[in-house]
């Protein structure tokens, strides 16, 4: 079964508008995707109807919130097919998940952490950092068995993986990963932000120990995150942010600590968010990713065929290995020129720069890519319009 | 080195809108780097040459490849004449304070748009004039002055008008400093919104006495007095200007009576739309216009110029 496509952009507010009298073709999805009214009707449905504290309060509008929240964690936990809602925490981005799992997992001197060649800022800064603890961290190549193999010591703790590069869009093998690194006594972390809104992750099934992952980039709200910890690797965390809601009692001189998925959600939390991030993750469920991926797919591969050749293509040729990300280079033109020429001339909002990949660039000697994004709401007359002004760039100025 | 003109642009923007001032502090960064012979931070330039091009691709693909290629030669020429009109404007301010028009000294009856105004200073009426322009005689109107002199100035006056009251002072500057040398002559045009032409015959029943003069001057310092009375106050008023002029009452009370000069006054008035007029003061020095109160500088420019051409060709 196909994508309802017409019917579905009727759910999102800004594609009915028009922007400089024309239209807006949104191709910056790997950033943040747009919302739907089911979202958005969520978001306001909390401030309107119980705006109010979770967990602490007796009242009418206390429960409310708390029936909110459960149910947005039951979402997720159906939607990653978790075995257990406790094991879905909310955390207010990506960034601040792995963080949490960075900084919990209580890394000591001599502790080798690895990642790949082609990880955002998110999932390499945290652990660059560690060196401060004397963790050591190490860099294999994207999606190369054999070389994370070579790399895997007794001394690696964790492997910490984007699963999708928000980059060029390819995948690694994440269940081979995770058998090789398993089989090594290490924990295994999926950094799911670009995997997660466009096709199944299965965290059973992957058998991740970890998962971080963003709502924004799948029609949730911004500030809204998501720290998926199968129930084991969760009790290894030491929380480090603590307070309000981590604790079930506390005397001067002790407290008794909360479980996950409290634990590691300190303070009064984004209610608001939580509830859209869930509403979101049943939208998604109901439209079918599988039928989200493939439609993507045709659309970058109609890109791909019409533009693939004359910019320089990041990644494979191949849009199957690449998803809903088409990023390219055009020849002599800088990369926000690009983007920015491409907004002027048809609203066509794709991103540029080196997407928080800054080391990956660095290392192969390139300022960055424009890169094209799509989602289930983008349509092929989009992509025609795109192809059309990029060619124009092409031709003309390049 | 577009960032020039976008500091000027957005500063100039920034005073008025809030939200130009990071655009123009950016603006103001990417200038002192270039400055500094180092590459604009933020990229505005580059924003700017994108946006534009951008714009441009859409209406014509042509047009946008020559100013993507050429960005930084037309910025270059943008500069150039930014700078250029923007030091021309600095002269015509300078020549404004000095000589009254923006032209400065050489002023030859050019457009500019400065010259009439600071401020619209005369009263406008609205009138367009068809056919040909003629020149205003002296006609048989008051004048001061010997016939022959070298410069006749015609001045269309409006007894109501603040700015004609203005004027005054500078056209009495102008007699006292002149004296035989030039010939002035008051023309009548009460500005049809005032339409106040009593005030006008007034002043020519007192030149059936010859005391034009004097009630013209107490015309004008009386404006303010008369511009709140209507009906019998104003009609009292004018009486009383009249006594003050020191005018044979009997006479005077009787030739308003008349109206006899209303043809006259008509005459004047048409006169001036004939020549063009459209406001008051307008002076006509030997055929050569200042609207409105300029200063004496301007007069006696214009007055310097005709008495030397005069002196020249004799
Ligand atoms: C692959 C990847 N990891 C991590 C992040 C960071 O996500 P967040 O903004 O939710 O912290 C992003 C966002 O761009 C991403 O694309």
């Amino acid at each position: 079964m196909g994508l309802n496509v017409e019917g579905i952009r009727k759910d999102f507010p800004i594609l009915q508008r028009k922007l400089a009298g024309k239209p807006v073709v949104y191709f910056d999805n790997a950033c943040q995707s747009l919302r739907p009214v089911q979202v958005i009707e969520k978001i306001n449905e909390y401030y309107k109807d119980f705006p109010a504290c979770g967990e602490r309060s007796m009242h009418k509008l206390g429960k409310k919130v708390d029936e909110g929240v459960d149910k947005a964690r039951k979402s997720l936990q159906a939607f990653f097919n978790a075995k257990r809602t406790e094991e879905i925490i909310f955390t207010k981005n990506a960034t601040e998940a792995i963080n949490i799992v960075a900084h919990a997992l209580d890394l000591s001197k001599g502790d080798v952490v690895l990642t790949t060649d082609k990880e955002h800022n998110s999932n390499l800064i945290p652990w660059q950092l560690l060196k401060e603890k004397g963790v050591k961290h190490e860099v294999v190549e994207f999606n190369n068995l054999d070389a994370l193999n070579d790399k895997l010591t007794k001394n690696v703790k964790i492997v910490s993986m984007v699963h999708t590069s928000n980059m060029d869009g390819t995948s690694i093998d994440a269940k081979e990963m995770i058998k090789a690194v398993h089989d090594n006594g290490s924990l295994f972390m999926l950094d799911a932000c670009q995997s997660a809104p466009h096709k199944t992750v299965d965290v059973r099934k992957l058998d991740v120990d970890f998962m971080a992952c963003s709502g924004h980039k799948m029609l949730g709200p911004s500030g809204i995150g998501l720290l998926y910890g199968k129930q084991d690797a969760l009790s290894k965390l030491k929380p480090f942010v603590v307070g309000g809601s981590t604790v079930s009692e506390s005397t001067y001189s002790s407290c008794d600590l909360e479980k996950p998925p409290h634990l590691f959600e300190a303070g009064l939390q984004n209610y608001a968010g939580i509830m859209g991030f869930g509403a979101a993750a049943d939208y998604l469920k109901k439209t079918g990713l599988d039928n989200v991926s493939a439609h993507e797919l045709r659309l970058n591969r109609k890109i791909t065929d019409a533009v693939g050749d004359s910019v320089e293509l990041l990644g494979p040729k191949n849009p199957e290995l690449r998803g809903s990300i088409f990023s390219f280079n055009v020849p002599g033109l800088e990369t926000h020129n690009v983007a920015v020429m491409l907004d002027e001339a048809a609203n066509v909002m794709v991103r540029s720069g080196a997407h928080c990949c800054h080391s990956w660039f660095n290392a192969h000697k390139m300022l960055g890519s424009v890169r094209a994004s799509l989602y289930l709401y983008n349509t092929e007359e989009e992509c025609d319009v795109f192809i059309k002004e990029l060619q124009k760039i092409v031709k003309l100025l390049s | 080195m577009i960032c020039i003109i976008a500091l000027a642009v957005f500063s100039i923007l920034a005073v008025f809108s809030a939200s130009y001032r990071p655009l123009a502090a950016e603006a103001f960064d990417c200038v002192f780097r270039k400055a500094t012979f180092r590459k604009c931070r933020t990229n505005l330039d580059q924003r700017l040459k994108s946006q534009i091009t951008g714009k441009l691709l859409t209406k014509s693909p042509g047009l946008a490849r020559f100013v993507y290629k050429r960005f930084e030669i037309l910025s270059w020429i943008f500069v150039i004449l930014f700078i250029a009109s923007l030091a021309y404007t600095v002269y015509g301010g300078y020549n404004y304070a000095l000589y009254g028009n923006c032209y400065g000294p050489e002023d030859n009856g050019g457009f500019c748009i400065y010259n009439a105004l600071e401020g619209e200073q005369f009263s406008k009426i609205h009138a367009e004039l068809e056919g040909e322009t003629v020149l205003p005689t002296a006609d048989d109107d008051p004048a001061m002055g010997p016939d022959d002199a070298k410069v006749e100035m015609i001045e269309f006056g409006c007894y109501m008008c603040p700015f004609s009251r203005e004027a005054q002072e500078v056209v009495k500057q102008v007699l006292e400093k002149y004296g035989d040398r030039i010939k002035f002559v008051y023309r009548d045009f009460p500005i049809e919104q005032s339409g106040h032409s009593d005030l006008h015959m007034a002043s020519n029943c007192a030149n059936e006495q010859g005391k034009f003069w004097e009630i013209h001057d107490l015309l004008f310092t009386e404006q303010e007095v008369c511009a709140q009375t209507t009906g019998e106050e104003r009609e009292k008023q004018v009486q009383d200007i009249a006594e003050q002029a020191g005018l044979d009452m009997a006479e005077f009370n009787a030739c308003m009576k008349s109206e006899k000069y209303e043809d006259e006054i008509d005459k004047d008035f048409q006169d001036g739309l004939k020549a063009g007029v459209y406001g008051t003061p307008t002076f006509f020095i030997n055929g050569r216009t200042i609207i409105g109160p300029k200063p004496l500088r301007a007069f006696e420019k214009i007055i310097d110029e005709e008495l030397e051409k005069a002196e020249n060709g004799s």
